[in-house]
């Protein structure tokens, strides 16, 4: 079944299933913590866990409301929202959520996806409560008005703007993702130049309230130092009463057209060195390429004495600065590298050398040692992932949003450390093709 | 006194109605009752984390163990209690070069088989190095405990310096350096302490990058001989361990390191900074002032130093502390405003960091001194001081959570001497915080004269320079380049 139809029918169940309590599920990845799942009867779906080696509990509410819902002429619509929600609602003050949070010793934050906008916070455990006021008053009630809209679109704008002169390749990696992503559902920037922005009213941000963040597009995460029992209780006093609002549709399925490789030379914007974006698209997946492609990018980037590390930074000297990894937007997952080179002749060798590392992986089998450093890297970094309450709700938080099982969840970590070689050298060619390449070249000054 | 008991009326149908109405958890306008205001919390549950057992080995190396029950992940990290400030005046920097230089190649492994061995176990090694001490961190897998401790032995007591590995090392830190040098945060924050440092070891943790490339193979040889001993180390364990064995397993691999008999040189007292400075460092890429107003305050072993943490906390702990309150958004002065404090072992410092645009530099000085001096002068509201108590104590755990959190605090505590049940006793030292010992505490060390640094571009701020009495200017690297009088090059 595809996730487009999987996601249909989650959303025809959040709309209509009653509400159910699940048995509790261990969930077994190196670490030990058991997982919760139910949902409302307005279809926002609760995941809980309970964690009591420090007097702290996260809480997470994500919404399905990313920039894959914004239409042509509206980039930044779902990052305005996403900061709107701290402009106040019905029972609490404009800013206030974050104080109130800030009052208590907590941390707060919140970010936007292709997909979603999670909105977090960790704080003393005695405090569970006040989180939960917190987030379900803006779910409920957020308030929107013409005010708001414009100064929080100033305030971005002019973030956007520092952000922009301070990381000078913030705009490369934007360019190359509408190459590697044509789609504009998948590729069109969080912000962009910003013009959308400015054109936004408040009734874009009203319609697009009141059609993605909404409870049957939500789910909420906690994990901490709480009673599960006590925990529903409190979840129910706080966001039983709140409409579920409407259905959300199916999200656009990625179409790609591309014949053969893509290669452009980024001509708006000069930045002080050479260099390259290179990228490849891996669509449709398997049964496994998920995994086995995971693993493919520790064994490229991960550790000082990856492939591609090994061969560009420390043999060959051809670049100064390399950064490369798997990137998944819903589904459709690519890997992604920018190198930065001293002239634009080391440039050409990098690319060259890059591209020999994976001519050498399709036609060889990787070594047991190679293939074992490449999974011991990723399960480090897997099990540092989970180590914190905030940690783990993110992560059940978007599992949900897959519709993964808990029972595929507590498996998962062995799923990676079953990939083998022939796994690796079978997926190779498959998807290191033209028609899925794109690089973007980099002129310096 | 007794109260009158008050009498009952029984309700009759129609008040009953009123009642109901009133009672009913949904008001009029259709919200519940129990959304219009913020819920009472729980009763708080304080930190308790187990203490840190200690376990000294024959040779004067002491081992402390920290167990986390089902933690996948350990950490293991060697102290060195030498820093940044025990490098020679002459060589600035040899302390973080050869911390660096720990697992560039052994009499056996050479860097390469090093990282090998370490990337195959899914570990990873980080060399910090602080003005009081130097920590080693390796977070590995838990199943290879030992394999790490038989790749650690030599990484720590056979390392090979080699004039070829230095070089790399050099050249890595020199352009972390210069990079660092682009962040008018960091810019700002290293002229503050180069002051507040004058005349004191401490200052050799302040230099520029221009330093690095003084530092020779034997100076990291003269380095490591003389501190890395096991009677001035020692090895932390955090993890799913038992300390008992932990230490028998360590003992066994650091048993031939050698003692020789050390003694940690003494540090001299340092003393605040008592008249008017104000410093510009020209900064000509940045796109905003960053301002920094501070001074010297205690060592964390000091009385004072919860009194301190609570006023630290009124003063620019967070978006709703006077600072930010009276700057951004009463003013309208300043982008950011807030103070911070860091901790050494022979005193403390705190700063108040501000961002502006250049036409309010000289206004938001002036209002971060008033805030430093009416706290100074009359008792913080007692709210405020609850406040800033109530989020120290909830804070305190969040630093705790994440591996790198927990093994950062732990190498601190070890380090500056603070105890082996530290963490469990900071909620009840702040809540013997009052008003009292916070005015005392900014009585004694928010003087009247704090260190100005002001960074940014000079192109735009000679209007505002014309409005201190005296300014010195400095370029990036920290060079005295004139003073100005009213704005006028003395």
């Amino acid at each position: 079944m595809n996730k487009a139809v999987r996601f249909l029918m989650a959303t025809v169940l959040i709309a209509t299933a009653p509400p159910r309590l699940r048995p509790q599920e261990a969930f077994s990845s190196g670490w030990n913590f058991a997982v919760h799942q139910y949902r409302l009867n307005n279809g926002l779906r609760v995941i809980l866990s309970e964690d009591s080696r420090l007097p702290l509990v996260s809480v997470v509410v994500a919404y399905g409301a990313g920039t894959i819902w914004e239409q042509r002429g509206q980039i930044g619509l779902a990052f305005l929202m996403e900061n709107l929600m701290f402009q106040g609602s019905e029972n609490v003050s404009p800013l206030q959520h974050l104080n109130f949070i800030q009052k208590t010793g907590g941390e707060l934050n919140a970010n936007t996806t292709l997909d979603k906008a999670l909105f977090y916070e960790t704080l003393p455990s005695n405090q569970l409560a006040l989180a939960l006021w917190l987030e379900s008053d803006r779910m409920r009630s957020l308030s929107i008005n013409r005010q708001a809209v414009e100064r929080t679109k100033m305030d971005l704008l002019e973030t956007h703007r520092r952000r922009l002169a301070s990381e000078p390749y913030l705009e490369s990696y934007s360019v190359f993702d509408t190459y590697l992503y044509p789609d504009f559902p998948y590729g069109h920037p969080l912000l962009g130049t910003g013009e959308d922005l400015k054109n936004l009213t408040e009734a874009d941000v009203r319609g697009f309230a009141a059609n993605y963040y909404v409870p049957s597009n939500a789910v909420l995460a906690i994990v901490g130092d709480i009673q599960i029992a006590k925990t529903k209780e409190l979840i129910a006093r706080y966001f039983d009463s709140i409409p579920p609002g409407n259905i959300v549709p199916t999200p656009p399925l990625p179409r790609f057209e591309q014949r053969g490789e893509v290669v452009r030379t980024l001509k708006e914007i000069l930045l002080p060195t050479p260099g390259f974006h290179l990228g490849y698209r891996f669509y449709p997946l398997q049964t496994g390429d998920k995994y086995t492609l995971k693993i493919l990018e520790y064994l490229l980037f991960r550790g000082k004495t990856s492939r591609l590390y090994s061969r560009i930074m420390k043999n060959d000297l051809t670049a100064y600065y390399l950064n490369g990894g798997l990137e998944e937007r819903r589904g459709l997952p690519a890997l992604k590298i920018l190198a930065l080179n001293n002239n634009e002749v080391m440039a050409g060798r990098c690319q060259k050398a890059i591209l020999s590392e994976f001519d050498k992986l399709k036609v060889g089998l990787v070594s047991d040692d190679e293939l074992e450093t490449a999974k011991n890297l990723f399960k480090m970094d897997y099990l540092r992932r989970l180590s914190t309450g905030l940690d783990r709700a993110l992560f059940l938080a978007e599992a949900a949003f897959e519709n993964m099982p808990t029972s595929v969840l507590s498996s998962e970590l062995d799923r990676y450390m079953k990939v083998n070689a022939q796994n690796l050298n079978g997926l190779m060619p498959r998807f290191f093709l033209p028609q899925n390449k794109v690089v973007l070249n980099i002129k310096n000054k | 006194m007794k109260h009158p008991r008050p009498t009952i009326l029984l309700p009759g149908p129609a008040l009953l109605g009123v009642l109901l109405i009133v009672c009913s958890a949904v008001e009029a306008g259709g919200q519940e009752r129990f959304r219009r205001t913020p819920p009472l919390p729980d009763t708080f549950r304080e930190l308790r984390l187990p203490a840190i057992e200690s376990f000294p080995l024959p040779n004067g190396l002491t081992v402390a163990v920290t167990p986390r029950p089902g933690s996948p992940v350990m950490t293991i990290q060697l102290v060195i209690l030498a820093g940044e400030s025990d490098s020679p005046r002459d060589t600035p920097d040899v302390a973080t070069l050869t911390a660096r230089m720990i697992g560039r190649g052994t009499l056996e492994l050479s860097a390469d088989n090093i990282e090998r061995e370490m990337d195959a176990m899914g570990g990873d090694f980080s060399a910090a190095v602080s003005v009081d001490y130097t920590v080693l961190t390796f977070h590995v897998l838990s199943e290879y405990l030992d394999r790490t401790l038989a790749l650690l032995r030599p990484m720590i007591l056979q390392p090979v310096f080699t004039e070829q590995e230095l070089a790399v090392v050099r050249r890595t830190y020199f352009y972390e350096l210069m990079d660092k040098r682009k962040n008018p945060d960091f810019v700002g924050q290293r002229q503050l302490l180069r002051i507040l440092f004058e005349n004191h070891p401490y200052k050799t943790a302040t230099y520029a990058e221009d330093v690095v490339k003084y530092v020779m193979v034997k100076d990291v040889q003269a380095f490591y001989s003389r501190f890395y001993r096991p009677e001035n180390a020692v090895l932390i364990v955090s993890g799913d361990v038992e300390g008992q064995a932990a230490a028998r397993k360590i003992g066994q691999h650091f048993a031939s390191w050698v003692r020789r008999d050390f003694e940690r040189p003494s540090l001299p007292a340092l003393a605040p900074n008592t008249k008017e400075r104000v410093c510009f460092i020209d900064h000509p890429t940045s796109e905003e002032f960053v301002i920094f107003v501070g001074n010297l305050a205690m060592a964390p072993t000091s009385p004072d130093y919860y009194p301190f943490l609570v006023l630290n906390q009124v003063l620019g702990g967070t978006m709703g502390s006077r600072l930010f309150m009276n700057l951004r958004e009463s003013k309208g002065y300043a982008y950011e405003a807030f103070s911070e404090a860091e901790f050494f072992r022979a005193c403390g410092v705190y700063w108040a960091r501000v961002k502006v645009a250049p036409e309010t530099i000289h206004a938001a000085v002036q209002e971060v001194i008033k805030e430093m001096r009416a706290l100074a002068s009359e008792k913080a509201v007692p709210e405020e001081i609850e406040q800033a108590k109530s989020f120290l104590i909830g804070n305190l755990p969040l630093g705790l959570e994440s591996f790198e959190g927990y093994s950062e605090k732990l190498a601190q505590v070890v380090a500056l001497g603070l105890g082996a049940g530290h963490w469990n006793k900071v909620s009840d030292n702040l809540m013997l915080v009052n008003r009292e010992k916070v005015l005392e505490a900014a009585q004694r060390y928010f003087p009247p004269a704090p260190v100005v640094v002001i960074v940014g571009n000079r192109a735009w701020a000679e209007q505002a320079l014309s409005d201190f009495n005296l300014v010195e200017i400095y370029d990036s690297m920290g060079a005295l380049k004139m003073t100005l009088r009213k704005g006028v090059e003395k």
